[in-house]
């Protein structure tokens, strides 16, 4: 879902990266003093383990393969403000250093990303969780990441370079991402509930549900 | 009860990363097998937009490799660069934000 340079048009990536810039203020804003000290390597531990889980390509036979992207995960686990800075750095990491998502677009990708896919995963959680935790993981996942696929869709579809056949890519990429977030959304879940089974006290409340 | 058990923990997760790390020149490898295609790529493909990416900035570590080196050896060191890097960033990011109390407060 990384988006390269030269795909999405130029006023369209100015415009998320002055908003994403405006998101992980205000995330970094609400999250300052919202953990302790010694809870504050979890954010790079939560962002490191985001990092490596994405470089597990999952193949899948047929020509395509899946990796986790992990921004619900985060949510879940940190919070949705810290959980969006800490996949903001992923991404910024993978674009910087690896290449990864262009540089120019770098906006456009943390917004996806580490913004919608956060934020709407841990929504998701909220609605959901009450009647079912587990269910709560595994949709935070698996909607949380085809919302992402779905936002990029709309950016790729209406940029020149995708000959603005939004309908198309949002086909593609939102369908290919509806069924590949299941992948996603059990992996959200199993490490999302062994956690929360064998280390609450990690978790932002102590009981292992996030807050 | 937090001060004992919260750093038992960072070994846990030190032993994790790094085996995640050991385990990627694999799984990278198995899906080169399967002729790897996001549907981003799918769908740059259908709408004829693949000729439109740009390499702006390749990153010192291109492709997650290391220019020189074997695929799998490049990997390995790209993903121990990775996550080792984000996860001093993140935890910088986590510093600067806490309370400044050590949780047992």
């Amino acid at each position: 879902m990384h988006i390269p340079d030269g795909y999405v048009d130029l006023p369209i990536a100015v415009a998320f990266a002055v908003l994403s810039v405006a998101v992980l203020a205000v995330a970094a804003r609400r999250s300052d003093g919202a953990i302790d000290g010694e809870r504050a390597p979890l954010v790079g531990v939560v962002a490191a383990g985001v990092f490596a889980a994405q470089m597990l390509e999952w193949p899948i036979p047929g020509g395509t393969s899946a990796h986790f992207v992990g921004g619900a995960l985060a949510a879940v686990l940190l919070g949705p403000h810290l959980g969006a800075l800490s996949v903001a750095t992923v991404v910024t990491v993978q674009s910087l250093l690896f290449g990864d998502g262009g540089v120019v677009v770098i906006g456009t990708n943390v917004f996806n990303m580490a913004i919608v896919q956060v934020y709407v995963g841990y929504a998701v959680y909220r609605v959901v969780a009450p009647y079912n935790r587990t269910a709560g993981y595994f949709a935070a996942g698996w909607l949380g990441i085809t919302a992402a696929a779905v936002t990029a869709a709309i950016q790729l579809g209406t940029s020149s370079a995708f000959a603005y056949e939004t309908v198309v890519v949002l086909a593609i990429m939102g369908g290919g991402h509806l069924l590949l977030g299941l992948v996603e959304g059990a992996i959200t879940a199993a490490v999302a509930r062994s956690l929360a089974d064998a280390r609450p006290d990690l978790w932002p409340d102590g009981r292992g549900v996030s807050a | 009860m937090c001060g004992v058990t919260l750093r038992d923990w960072r070994a846990t997760a030190a032993l994790v990363l790094l085996a995640m790390v050991v385990a990627a020149p694999a799984f990278v490898w198995a899906a080169g097998q399967v002729g790897y295609a996001e549907p981003l790529e799918n769908a740059a493909e259908a709408t004829g937009a693949t000729d439109d990416a740009e390499s702006v900035h390749t990153g010192l570590l291109p492709d997650y490799g290391v220019p020189g080196l074997g695929s799998s050896a490049g990997t390995l060191v790209a993903a121990l660069v990775g996550t080792a890097l984000t996860l001093s960033v993140a935890t910088g990011v986590g510093r600067l934000l806490a309370d400044g109390t050590n949780g047992t407060d």
